[in-house]
């Protein structure tokens, strides 16, 4: 009987759905699926690029060689300069021509960085930033380019498009060979603190001194890879840079009473210096506790009341950098001291104005050497000979050397607000020796690659030279207001940085947090420490790309994650988790079979109805209103007081996106559920994170606690 | 490049300032619980900020959350909030009482009340709140009330809007 029921009902349906079918056909779709592999996303793995994340056997990376005379002329606030480069060609391709950087041209008259800015209005602006908007004689910036030429002096043809030159090759550049040319150039350098920029001259009335913190000052080569080809996007200003590593010979002539700080080592000190500096240097190069002063405060404020005529010139022989800064000044005081980093001395130093002490003094120097430890220990020893951190107030990085902001007011005393904040700036750019000056990514093309990993490391090395440290960018709970907020100002993480909205969540907040859950959620710490060291390792001094970085992250650690950079990094969907329902069942065991008994009463308790043997089973339904997937992390606690944690991988969320239901079975009776209790998921609603419902929200709680 | 939210970015040509990523975002919540005949209302801040719009507005040297904190700072907040901050509902102005206010790593919570409403059909909203120095300010207002959820972003050009289900 039940089995002819059974054919007739098989019948029916198998009817139905055909004459269902006559009226609609029913619709695909692709694959949707959360946690889909993202092959479609990345590029096709091949010999100079390993499924791995690692470079290949083919990788190959250019060469760029220069030796450069560099003049400052302070009285007039001027870069005048000739080099020599020599392009190696290591890749298998030929090249016709070659493309060199003009970063100065985003300060020409004629540039179009301007014109892409659109403006308004404002009801009331500052003078300061009146001044720096409508300026009442535009700043003729921009480089000046005397000559282009072959090694022989003959000129070399050559094609400027704003802030980038193509150089026309004689002859084409084969696989495997050099090319040598020369240029010669002079600039005007912008006062940084009136209009802005990475670079350029702070002016001080008392004594009519500048401070010079000077860098994209020379024509540099673009990067030629199997990525981009030539990376000759205009530099409009904000997307910072792509370039080769190379040896650096440079001589910078100077005041002679200047004090300068510069990329590379420095060959000739007894010329440059006192015999007394050397004398502190050397003890300096002994001294692992605390900062030497190399030159007091006493004697830069004394060297800054006068002005020498004469000159000196620094010489710097830098091996194996993707770039040459320096900063100059008759009124910096200087401070060393030796880290450790592996049994390897490497020198923290740091050059400041007396404007800038005792701020720098106490911290500048010992944050510059906790982040060479702290960095070291997370990626890989720190490999050149030093760091220096100056008063350039602003806040850029450069190899080996970085200009940071903060300054005590005037009678010495200074806020935490401004101690930490310059600690944190300082910390930050000295970190960018790892990213991206050694791991070597294209900043042009991905602002997070650099910002955002170095942003997440700086957030280790914060804590550890204060474990107090008032971080507020990294942390989830930090990143939730920018995250839940209007969508239409929001950019994935994979945006090119001159199109992101919110440059400094985007690029440096939300992959900063995305990686802290990956360490502190998903992964745990051994896993994400040796995949993320592995990467560092890897892609020491050549160019990695984000699929590089994904691919090593999976490939060291074992942990499939593309469900991860799918959510976080291609998208901008918000996490929201809450609990939507829970239900209570006892046990009964009824011959071979145990029954399950709903208990309806209200609340997480059970009623008398369950008997001892019964375990306390509650199915508990989970929505999904956030469109990312993520771990669902469950506090239970018990009525007597206890609690125990629960982590369910995200992967529970494989066959349905906006909810599912898992039983909790557990023989002590529960009181309280919470979801994600430690703010470890950056949840942009927790208002539904808690069963039984919390009756009070964030503004009762605050209420009670102001009114009693 | 680096980071923090030091300079006022008004519209200055981006080649120009090294802090562009530098973002000017407030967050008002507003709910409202029926049962309690109560607008509440959450609003967050990054604290740098409001400290200079209350320094030049009123000329005064806030040093908000340090040891050297101006005194009776509520009293300025008071001020502020009530020339920048305007509801209506149901067309009818009303009121706030300022609860107090709390501070949360870079940004200030104020908690504000509008008491006895028995019904809310429209909230009408106007916050100008930072958007005089900061042109680039951004007002994003949330609205609950049971489940349902309503947001709206306002600037200083559209400073105001209305929140209806």
């Amino acid at each position: 009987m039940k089995r002819i029921t059974l054919q007739l009902l098989t019948v029916f349906f198998i009817g139905a759905s055909v004459f269902a079918q006559e009226k609609i056909t029913k619709q695909g779709h692709t694959n949707q699926n959360k946690f889909k592999q993202l092959k479609d996303e990345l590029a096709t793995p091949n010999s100079q690029r390993t499924a791995s994340g690692a470079p290949g056997v083919n990788y190959t990376q250019q060469k760029v060689d220069y030796i450069m005379d560099i003049v400052l002329d302070d009285e007039h606030q001027k870069i005048t300069g000739k080099e020599t480069i020599l392009y190696h060609n290591n890749s298998k391709d030929e090249l016709a021509y070659l493309w060199v950087q003009l970063d100065q041209n985003v300060r020409a008259k004629n540039s179009k960085s301007r014109d892409i800015a659109p403006n308004k209005i404002p009801e009331v602006i500052n003078k300061k930033w009146f001044d720096r908007s409508f300026p009442s004689t535009p700043f003729d910036g921009g480089f000046n380019i005397m000559s282009v030429t072959n090694i022989d002096g003959s000129k070399l043809s050559h094609t400027i498009n704003q802030t980038m030159m193509r150089i026309d090759l004689p002859k084409p550049l084969a696989s495997g060979k050099t090319f040598s040319f020369k240029i010669e150039w002079w600039y005007n350098i912008n006062n940084h603190r009136k209009d802005g920029g990475r670079s350029g001259f702070e002016h001080f009335t008392e004594n009519n001194n500048n401070n010079y913190v000077i860098a994209q000052f020379f024509p540099r080569l673009c990067v030629y890879d199997n990525v981009e080809g030539w990376q000759n996007d205009q530099f409009w200003g904000r997307s910072e840079f792509a370039l080769e590593f190379g040896d650096y010979t440079v001589n910078i002539t100077t005041p002679k009473d200047h004090m300068l700080g510069a990329t590379g080592v420095l060959q000739n000190e007894k010329e440059v210096l006192t015999k007394n500096e050397l004398n502190r240097l050397s003890i300096a190069r002994k001294t692992y506790d605390k900062p030497v002063l190399i030159r007091t405060q006493q004697e830069a404020t004394k060297i800054e009341k006068t002005k020498s005529k004469e000159t000196k010139t620094w010489k710097f022989i830098a091996k194996n950098v993707r770039d040459y800064a320096f900063a100059t000044s008759r009124k910096f005081i200087w401070d060393a001291m030796a880290v450790d980093i592996n049994g390897k001395s490497v020198m923290a130093y740091s050059l400041y104005s007396k404007e800038a002490n005792p701020l720098y003094g106490e911290h500048s120097t010992r944050a510059v050497a906790q982040t060479l430890k702290t960095y070291s220990k997370y990626t890989f020893d720190y490999p050149y000979h030093k760091a220096i951190s100056v008063d350039g107030q602003m806040g850029m990085e450069y190899p080996q050397i970085c200009f940071n902001p903060g300054r005590p007011e005037a009678d010495g005393t200074y806020s935490d607000r401004v101690k930490y904040r310059m600690i944190k700036v300082t910390i930050h750019e000295v970190g960018h020796n790892f990213f991206p000056m050694i791991v070597n990514s294209d900043e042009r093309q991905w602002t997070w690659m650099d910002e955002g990993l170095n942003s997440y490391v700086e957030m280790l090395a914060e804590l550890a030279y204060d474990k107090n440290f008032p971080i507020t960018r990294g942390y989830p709970k930090n990143i939730v207001k920018y995250m839940s907020g209007d969508q239409s100002k929001i950019a994935p993480i994979m945006t090119k940085g001159d199109n992101v909205y919110e440059f400094g969540n985007n690029a440096y907040g939300k992959p900063a947090t995305a990686l802290w859950i990956l360490r502190e959620t998903i992964m745990g710490h051994d896993l994400f420490d040796h995949a993320f060291r592995t990467y560092s390792q890897r892609w020491m001094f050549k160019h990695p790309t984000p699929a590089d970085f994904f691919r090593s992250m999976e490939d060291a650690s074992g942990v499939d994650l593309d469900w991860f950079w799918r959510g976080w990094f291609y998208s901008t969907d918000v996490n929201d988790i809450g609990i939507k329902s829970v239900k209570k069942y006892h046990t009964k065991i009824v011959g071979d079979n145990v029954n399950f008994i709903e208990d309806k009463t209200e609340g997480l308790g059970f009623g008398a109805k369950k008997g001892k043997n019964s375990k306390y089973h509650y199915e508990i339904t989970y929505n999904k209103p956030g469109g990312l997937v993520m771990p669902i992390i469950v506090q239970f606690t018990y009525t007597d007081g206890s609690s125990e944690r629960k982590v369910y991988p995200a992967q529970i969320w494989r066959y349905n996106d906006k909810e599912i239901t898992k039983v909790f079975s557990t023989s002590k009776e529960l009181s309280k559920i919470i979801i994600d209790p430690n703010q470890e998921t950056a949840d942009v609603d927790t208002s539904n994170n808690n069963w039984p419902k919390e009756s009070k929200n964030q503004f009762e709680k605050f209420k009670s606690k102001i009114k009693g | 490049m680096k980071i923090n939210r030091s300079c006022l970015i008004l519209f200055i040509i981006p080649l120009l300032s090294f802090s562009a990523h530098k973002y000017y975002l407030s967050l008002t919540q507003i709910e409202y619980r029926s049962e309690k005949k109560s607008v509440q209302i959450t609003i967050n801040v990054f604290i740098d900020d409001i400290e200079t719009a209350l320094n030049r507005d009123y000329n005064i040297d806030l040093k908000l959350h340090t040891k050297k904190e101006l005194k009776d700072n509520n009293v300025y907040f008071l001020k502020y909030l009530k020339e920048k901050l305007h509801f209506k509902i149901d067309n009818i102005p009303k009121e706030f009482n300022y609860i107090g206010k709390e501070y949360e790593g870079d940004l200030v919570y104020f908690y504000l009340e509008i008491e006895n409403i028995k019904e809310v059909n429209s909230i009408e909203i106007q916050n100008k709140i930072l958007t005089k120095h900061f042109l680039e300010q951004q007002n994003l207002i949330k609205y609950k009330d049971g489940d349902k959820h309503k947001s709206i972003l306002l600037t200083a050009k559209n400073d105001k809007g209305l929140l209806k289900h």
